[in-house]
């Protein structure tokens, strides 16, 4: 009964209620935001409000992430001592508190969509399920409130968080199981999970070591390069771009297990996988071309040009060429199997260099997130 | 196409290889790393400045041309495709698809059919063929102009690229009309060979700016020298301001610029900062770095293993000053002040002592060089900073940049100021003084002959002196020598901690007689005078680790800083942005839109229809899509 309230409520008000609150927003911060920044608010709550309605579950999820950000920011009462007052924030809706529940939750869904391969039960799989949505809606709700956070350290330090290699890398958890759990709603195929929660796992982990051994958890004031607009479409663009190349390379993961014969009798059918892969490549090269682009006009405005050869560009056009060459020999050769799960398996490789390896070896314009 | 591929793949390797091997090093440091050898082939091949090497650019070319021909091979069938109904197609072919039905229907009516294809996005077409009714239908044709916007893009984004490259210069250089500058010389003795016109298509210049100066030209770095770029302006800077976060990071760095037309002599005055340039005349000025534009420093030499009085020095960042010392010339050379400097200190917060970041304000960076030629660097804060709750001078030395600084800390006195030190250092070092202090010292005490007073009284003489000479390394070095062989550990450490509290002693009646002559200045109160005179004998024993005793106190300051701005002409920029866009549309059509061919034959007299999809790329939706169709129009017609 709820439920269908809640349903007829949220179908026909949901994009009303974002309008207001947008407004709302406009209103009261304007002062804050630069007129592009507005356009970029007010373009994203259109894209949300489109995606509420093309697809419902994400809708749910926008609501949640908005209904706990609102609790949490109310708990704060605008004060970063509430952190260790406030028993729902210590334990749940503290920005540090929310991330870590979500890299203690990645990691189970992992387990239980495992059980589900094996088991093949069918309550497994809605378990996993739904626990991945938790862990994305709780990680969503810590990068807002982190970002609420930051202003709460000082006016001037407050940015989107999405500026260093820690929030980069929630970001990518998040962006990817979204994508994810896209394709796991269109297919109706759950056993993929199993694949793909490897690679958002492994990031947690790698969250976990860099919060733990580098402290990398606070948050830190931007430096003059990165304060624009620009940064808030730019940085979201290429993660979606990542996240859906490692999907193409997890499930390409699953084709080549598959055609060795291992875990035939648990595996979806290889055209599946096939067909799969080539959506992930698809849109993850869309984004990336998209989130390239914008990183060269942004670059025509903060270093002087908008092609430098820096690293990160560099490294970037790359991965790039890599995925042309992949789609070309898809699309034009006709060319299907397992040469091509390989390659989207190293493409893999060569996207992790440019996202992590460039920061660790190579130096250059982009060192903002240097471990 | 095979081509194509090619000049991707070595372009994408050339790449690789300017992202590995650093780029626009100075020469010396790849000699170092590769060997003269190495160096010599990488030199020839260009790998020090890839992105702007002659094979990298006739990549581009080559990729240009070659993707040229792959358009106009492939655009004229492809946009005969797209305008083409395929109408000429048989029965027999029709039969022969993938997804070809046949099914008996009821009523026919080529008006109905055609408008729920119309509904559905189709272009449709109706043909009678030998009586019988043909409809031709289509979809998702843009998907074939995908192809001709992509690959045009990648024409017009290279074309942009090659623009805003130096090509030009690079012809120039190779005819030799064109020559790459390596002295430092002034702007009116540069040869015309080395500049560049106003005219000039496009570049990225650098411009160095102290505050208050005015530049009319920039520099174009190239390889190990540089030209001079010629612009239509000239650019004076008016001020400099770098602000800061409350924890100390750099939060902006603003230029205000005036900036004059040669030809109008008009000006218009702009701030610019990082993210906000200015474009005037087609050639946009960016906020690119900032470094020291000759901050002027009031200096005291203070020589700190003497009683003699500071003298003063006047000089300036990027000057040289000299000095006689000892009999040798030293050269002092000033490279950098800074004004601002954060560092974690630890501060009393909330009752908790907590490390902190805080600006512990302005320090300069200086070389003291030898007639030898050896140098040894220096790092001095002006102000007092807090270590163990007490405030010391620090200043740093090195001998070389690859050490660590080692820091000398010198307490302040009660006034926070480094005079205490320097009147113990001028006490410590006047013979009279500290004779009367010894005399002093001993008529205190009570001995109980003529002889141990004597010997008291000579031991610590020469203790006191050893002290003055070379600090507690000579105090110690002496007692190895006096004190006999067989004395064991203990009685070492007795005597040691003796000479200590001799020394310490004699320097606190050095500075009560002080105390007594100057009533009217505190500087050494009563209470907290002992540990202060303990730092600053430690300060005092470790100056002789200080390179040259010389102490340079920044009295004042006057901050001058530099601007450095990029000037950049990008004439490519627009075909860029245009070849991006055509670039995002094209790939959308190409992967995102689906073509779809759909026929409906009905022959004459004929209870049957044939209904054939094809699409030119196969997908699984599209099985899906086709038995829609072919459902949805099996329910028109009955
Ligand atoms: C990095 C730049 C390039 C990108 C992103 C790109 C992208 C694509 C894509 C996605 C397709 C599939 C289109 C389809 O099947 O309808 C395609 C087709 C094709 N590409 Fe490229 N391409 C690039 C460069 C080139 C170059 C340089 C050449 C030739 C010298 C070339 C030749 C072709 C040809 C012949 C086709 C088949 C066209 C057709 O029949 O549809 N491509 N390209």
């Amino acid at each position: 009964m709820i439920e269908k309230i809640k349903e007829k409520f949220l179908k026909s008000y949901f994009a009303l209620i974002l309008a207001v609150l947008t407004a709302y927003a406009i209103l009261k911060f304007n002062k804050f935001m630069d007129i592009y920044e507005i356009f970029i608010l007010i373009g994203s709550t259109i894209t949300f409000s489109w995606m509420a309605k093309v697809w419902p579950n994400f809708r749910d999820l926008f609501t949640s992430i908005l209904l706990f950000s609102f609790i949490s920011i109310f708990l704060y009462q605008g004060s970063l001592e509430q952190i260790e007052l406030n028993f729902v924030l210590k334990y749940f809706l503290a920005s540090q508190s929310a991330i870590m529940w979500m890299t203690a939750l990645y990691p189970l869904s992992l387990t239980i969509y495992w059980i589900h391969l094996f088991t093949k039960q069918d309550f497994y799989g809605n378990l996993a399920t739904r626990i991945t949505w938790i862990a994305t809606m709780i990680g969503f709700v810590g990068l807002l409130v982190r970002w609420y956070e930051s202003y709460l350290i000082g006016i001037d330090v407050g940015h989107i968080p999405v500026s260093n290699l820690y929030e980069v890398f929630v970001l990518f958890c998040l962006i990817t199981s979204l994508l994810y759990l896209h394709y796991e709603e269109k297919l109706k195929e759950k056993k993929l999970g199993a694949f793909v929660l490897i690679i958002i796992t492994a990031a947690v982990g790698f969250i976990l070591w860099y919060t733990f051994e580098k402290g990398a958890d606070q948050i830190q004031p931007l430096v003059p390069a990165l304060q624009s607009y620009w940064m808030k479409i730019h940085v979201p663009a290429n993660f979606i771009g990542y996240g859906a190349f490692s999907i193409a390379a997890m499930i390409s993961v699953a084709y080549l297990l598959k055609e060795k014969n291992i875990l035939v009798k648990y595996l979806p059918e290889l055209n599946i996988l096939d067909e799969m892969t080539y959506k992930s490549i698809s849109i993850g090269f869309i984004f990336f071309t998209i989130a390239t682009i914008l990183g060269a006009i942004w670059a025509a405005e903060a270093w002087g040009g908008y092609w430098s050869w820096d690293p990160k560009e560099t490294w970037a056009l790359i991965v790039w060429l890599n995925y042309a060459a992949w789609l070309h020999l898809r699309l034009i050769k006709g060319l299907r199997g397992s040469l091509l799960a390989w390659w989207s398996l190293a493409g893999l490789a060569v996207t992790t260099f440019a996202f992590l390896g460039v920061n660790l070896f190579l130096s250059g314009l982009h060192s903002y997130g240097e471990l | 196409m095979r081509f194509a591929i090619t000049m991707f793949s070595l372009l994408g390797i050339a790449s690789i290889i300017g992202t590995v091997l650093k780029q626009n090093e100075p020469y010396n440091d790849y000699i170092i790393k590769f060997g003269q050898f190495w160096f010599n082939i990488f030199e020839k091949l260009g790998l020090y400045n890839v992105y702007q090497a002659f094979w990298f650019l006739l990549i581009l070319i080559f990729l240009i041309i070659s993707t040229s021909l792959c358009i106009s091979r492939n655009s004229p069938k492809i946009l005969k495709d797209y305008k083409s109904f395929q109408d000429r197609i048989r029965e027999k072919s029709l039969l022969a698809f993938k997804h070809s039905y046949q099914f008996k229907f009821e009523k026919f009516s080529t008006k109905k059919i055609i408008s729920f294809l119309n509904l559905n996005n189709y272009k449709v077409k109706h043909k009678v063929i030998d009586g019988g009714d043909l409809i031709i239908a289509k979809k998702g044709d843009l998907q074939k102009l995908g192809y001709i916007f992509t690959h045009l893009s990648i024409v017009i984004i290279s074309i942009g690229g090659l623009l805003d490259g130096n090509l030009v210069f690079k012809i120039q250089e190779l005819t030799g009309v064109k020559q790459i500058q390596l002295e430092d010389q002034p702007l009116s003795e540069i040869p015309k060979s080395g500049k560049m016109s106003e005219n000039n298509l496009s570049y990225r210049a650098s411009i160095l700016l102290s505050e208050g100066d005015t530049k009319t030209a920039a520099i174009l770095r190239a390889k190990e020298g540089y030209l001079v770029q010629e612009i239509p302006f000239s650019i004076t800077l008016k001020d400099f301001k770098i602000e800061h976060y409350s924890t100390g990071q750099p939060k902006s760095f603003k230029s205000n610029l005036l900036v004059t037309d040669k030809e109008t002599g008009k000006s218009i005055n702009k701030t610019i900062s990082v993210n906000k340039p200015l474009t005037y005349k087609g050639v946009t000025i960016y906020q690119a770095a900032f470094e020291d534009g000759g901050s002027k420093l009031d200096l005291l030499v203070w020589n700190l293993n003497s009683s003699q009085p500071a003298v003063q020095m006047n000089s300036e960042i990027f000057k040289n000053n000299e000095l006689t010392f000892e009999r040798q010339k030293l050269t002092f050379e000033f490279n950098d002040f800074r004004n601002f400097n954060i560092l974690d200190v630890i501060q009393n917060d909330e009752q908790k002592l907590k490390l902190k970041p805080t600006n512990v304000g302005p320090n300069f960076l200086y070389k003291v060089r030898n007639e030898s030629g050896q140098a040894k660097e220096y790092q001095t804060f002006q102000l007092p900073i807090i270590v163990d709750d007490k405030y010391f001078f620090m200043s740093g030395m090195r001998n070389s940049p690859q050490e660590e600084f080692k820091y000398l800390k010198i307490p302040a006195d009660h006034n926070l100021s480094i005079e205490g030190f320097m009147i113990l250092k001028s006490l410590l070092n006047d013979p009279t003084k500290v004779k009367y202090a010894i005399d002093n010292g001993i008529k205190q005490s009570a001995f109980k002959n003529i002889e141990q007073k004597k010997a008291f009284e000579l031991g610590t003489r020469n203790v006191i002196n050893a002290f003055i000479k070379g600090g507690y390394d000579f105090v110690i070095r002496d007692m190895d020598l006096n004190i006999p062989q067989e004395a064991s550990i203990i009685d070492k450490e007795k005597a040691i901690k003796t000479y200590i509290n001799i020394i310490f002693l004699i320097s606190q009646e050095l500075i009560n007689t002080y105390k007594e002559n100057n009533k009217e200045k505190i500087i050494f109160p009563e209470n907290d005078s002992p540990r202060f005179i303990q730092d600053a004998l430690t300060a005092y024993s470790d100056s002789f680790f200080y390179g040259i005793p010389l102490y340079l106190e920044l009295k004042d300051f006057k901050h001058v800083q530099a601007s450095g701005l990029q000037l950049t002409k990008s004439p490519g920029k627009p075909w860029v942005y245009l070849g991006s866009i055509l670039l995002v549309l094209g790939i959308f059509c190409m992967i995102y839109i689906q073509e779809i061919r759909l026929w409906i034959f009905k022959k004459k007299g004929s209870k049957n229809l044939i209904v054939s999809l094809a699409t030119n790329r196969d997908r699984l939706d599209f099985d899906k899509e086709a038995l829609k169709v072919r459902d949805q129009i099996k329910r028109i017609t009955n």
